[in-house]
């Protein structure tokens, strides 16, 4: 089996409400996403999907992804979609870097082996087809804000809430999270997302000032800032943005720098990747959200196989981004939050497949 | 130029760069034609500011075609903004898109151009001052046959080079690289500094081996393995002092490396970094460090090669480990009146900003222009 043709859509997805970067980064009002199949010799197709959380977030943007898929895609012409750590190895060789651009490709080839398997992806990741618990995201805000969108979320069955805070006022965040804390109900978890947005200094005086022992995450820009930050305070970290590769993670865990880690397949380069990293969390005892950056039901869906396949210990909540916007490119397909939980679909592979002629014109096509 | 001179215009030429003479590392990484990005910032009324960035294929977490992209996703903040102090500007295209160093790198140095020609002064006057009248060239000897590689630094060293990286690890035989750092070593004598780079493509085992085989000699390692523990690793097995290149990229790089105790010398190339603004304060960090630093780019021609000379004249001529005239590995020259090699040693262009103006029929047509 060779993958015979590649070919590539661009996909804006309109937010349905604007977003703020904690720390004052831009605002944006729409995301940039990029969908990919890839076909092969013998008749079968693989979606993936690629789609940073705007430009400013992480060394991505879309437009770079399909860039890189200039040089991606025809190295990959001819090679065996089921072989993926060699496909991995051809993208690594043919362009160093840029996991972000990779990830659409991977996941289309996970699509086609486990279709080639006649088995769903959380199968060939390992695991049983548990329900995921689906997570809010809460806007910062005043507490009184960001307790009304908690109790929003609560009625639509959301039981773990990500609250974004974060800035350059300890007082304010301790304000926030003393008041958040004071409204959780029985069998409800918080984690403050912090974004990057404090310098070491803040997040001492803000952690060690506050009684909540809720997870925090990425509460300042590097693995080293992050580990001093750990050693000092209370609360589990949980690393996010500042961990690109392999490399990072065992960093991160030689430094202590965190309890657990967010596991983002479009960060790290597609589903090889994530597993490998999500395989070593579950063996240095680590707690994942398993989420992507971004993108539709497609890739929402393929990294709630890697959720639903990691143990429950290991695992917590995962967040859904086609919750926030205001298309669905794949209407009806893939995960969908009940009550709060998602299941992974059962059918081989990913279990989306986009109608091409929903996407318009493809932007790229690759091999005959 | 006054005060209020902005950003009109960003055009970007890519133009074929080929070596002399190809050039091979290790895991199969070939230098024969590569594309270089040239980009210029015109302002309203005032001069234009040239920048470079020539990633070679395979190499770093970089690629020509992966610039004009970032270029665009930044030009709504670069246009319209005034040029002069690059730092600023710089902090705010992080914002607007992190990481793709390699693309801002490009887009610093031409913004340092502007603010050089802004103040009349020659940029090496705005990084510190002139520390240095000339500085020293290193010569890099593709991995060849040993004695091939023999003969290139005896021919090298007539002409005045006393330093020489010696490329490894192409034909994945630890013994042939035994063979090529110590007949590079013979062939120049006692005194010149010798460096064997692996460019990643060792590992810990056959870089420990070709080491210890070499531990009686004068020999320098250059990026062994992949990693920076690796690295660290090797330099401890073999008791030899390390030059870091690819993995030394940041602060947070230099800072762990120099935990590590694995960084005697380091690279500190423009792309790599983001450009002279976050070189400039890499080489701040080394000065405090005490590690020696080659101050060059991955690769490129005339505007890489003098926004490096004038970083590396304005620093501890003790420091510095040597420099690279890339652009006498190229053809064509994007300015034939660029600074050359002289008796191992090169000079710092003079004039306001860079001093390089390229040629406009070696570029021709841009590819793009954004305005």
């Amino acid at each position: 089996m060779r993958i015979a043709r590649v070919t590539a859509w661009s996909v804006a997805l309109p937010l349905s409400k604007p977003y703020w970067l904690s720390g004052g980064r831009l605002k944006f009002e729409e995301l940039d996403s990029t969908f990919v199949r890839v076909e092969t010799d013998d008749g079968l197709a693989g979606w993936g999907e690629g789609c940073p959380w705007g430009h400013t977030y992480l060394p991505a943007h879309g437009a770079g992804i399909r860039a890189a898929l200039e040089i991606l895609a025809p190295a990959l012409l001819g090679q065996d979609p089921r072989a993926l750590d060699a496909v991995n190895r051809t993208m690594d060789t043919a362009l160093p870097g840029h996991a972000y651009a990779k990830s659409a490709l991977d996941i289309a080839c996970w699509d086609i082996l486990g279709q080639a398997a006649a088995m769903p992806l959380y199968q060939l990741l390992g695991g049983d087809p548990d329900p995921v618990a689906v997570n809010s995201s809460i806007s910062t805000g005043t507490p009184d804000e960001m307790i009304a969108l908690i109790r929003e979320a609560r009625s639509k069955g959301y039981r773990t809430h990500s609250a974004k805070i974060g800035g350059a006022e300890a007082t304010t965040d301790i304000a926030r999270i003393e008041a958040i804390e004071a409204e959780l109900q029985p069998g409800e978890q918080v984690t403050y997302d912090i974004n990057r947005s404090w310098t070491p200094g803040i997040a001492l005086r803000v952690l060690n000032g506050v009684a909540s022992t809720s997870w925090v995450e990425q509460p300042c820009e590097t693995i080293e800032q992050c580990a001093r930050v750990a050693a000092a305070v209370r609360q589990p970290i949980m690393l996010d943005e500042c961990l690109h590769d392999f490399q990072d993670h065992l960093e991160a865990w030689s430094r202590s720098a965190c309890a657990g880690v967010k596991v983002k397949p479009n960060r790290l380069g597609g589903l090889t990747k994530a597993r490998r990293i999500r395989d070593l969390g579950v063996e240095v005892g680590w707690q994942m959200h398993i989420e992507d950056t971004g993108g539709s039901a497609l890739a929402d869906t393929a990294a709630i196989h890697l959720a639903a396949s990691t143990p429950e210990a290991n695992r917590l909540a995962s967040w859904l981004c086609q919750e926030h916007l205001s298309v669905d490119p794949v209407p009806g397909q893939g995960v969908r939050t009940v009550d709060g939980v998602v299941t992974p679909p059962s059918g081989p592979g990913l279990g989306v497949r986009p109608d091409p002629e929903g996407l318009g014109r493809p932007i790229a096509v690759y091999g005959g | 130029m006054g005060a209020e001179v902005r950003i009109v215009r960003i055009s970007l030429w890519r133009v074929a760069l080929t070596s002399h003479t190809a050039y091979h590392m290790s895991d199969g990484k070939t230098c024969d034609t590569v594309d270089a990005i040239v980009i210029r910032l015109d302002t309203d009324g005032g001069p234009s500011g040239w920048g470079e960035v020539c990633p070679i294929p395979h190499y770093l977490p970089a690629y020509a075609g992966g610039v004009a992209p970032a270029v665009e996703e930044m030009a709504s903040v670069l246009l319209g903004a005034d040029p002069v102090g690059p730092e600023a500007v710089m902090a705010r295209l992080d914002a607007q898109l992190p990481g793709h160093r390699y693309a801002k790198s490009a887009i610093d140095i031409a913004l340092w151009d502007l603010t050089g020609q802004a103040a009349g002064m020659p940029l090496h006057a705005l990084l510190g001052g002139r520390q240095a009248d000339d500085l020293p060239l290193y010569h890099s000897i593709t991995c060849v046959a040993p004695d091939e590689m023999a003969r290139i630094a005896r021919e090298a060293k007539a002409q005045g080079i006393d330093q020489f990286q010696v490329k490894l690890g192409a034909d994945d035989d630890w013994q042939a690289d035994v063979a090529r750092l110590r007949l590079v070593r013979e062939a120049v004598g006692d005194g010149p500094l010798v460096f064997g780079d692996w460019n990643c493509g060792a590992s810990r085992l056959d870089a420990t081996r070709v080491g210890r085989a070499v531990a009686d000699l004068d020999i320098m390692l250059e990026q062994p393995c992949r990693t920076l523990d690796e690295c660290a690793a090797v330099r401890a097995a073999t008791g030899l002092p390390m030059k870091l290149d690819e993995v030394a990229h940041d602060t947070a790089s230099l800072l762990e490396a120099h935990r590590l105790g694995c960084m005697d010398a380091v690279a500190v190339k423009l792309s790599k970094f983001g450009g002279l603004s976050a070189a400039r304060r890499a080489r701040d960090l080394c000065l405090h460090l005490g590690a020696r630093m080659c101050v060059e780019d991955v690769w490129g021609s005339d505007i890489v090669t003098a926004a490096a000379l004038h970083l590396a004249a304005a620093t501890p001529p003790r420091s510095v480990l040597n420099v690279c005239d890339l652009s006498g590995y190229v053809t064509p020259r994007l300015d034939p009146d660029g600074p050359v090699r002289r008796r191992g040693r090169i000079d710092v262009p003079g004039g306001p900003g860079l001093g390089v103006t390229p040629d406009p029929a070696v570029l021709g047509d841009p590819a793009a222009i954004f305005d």
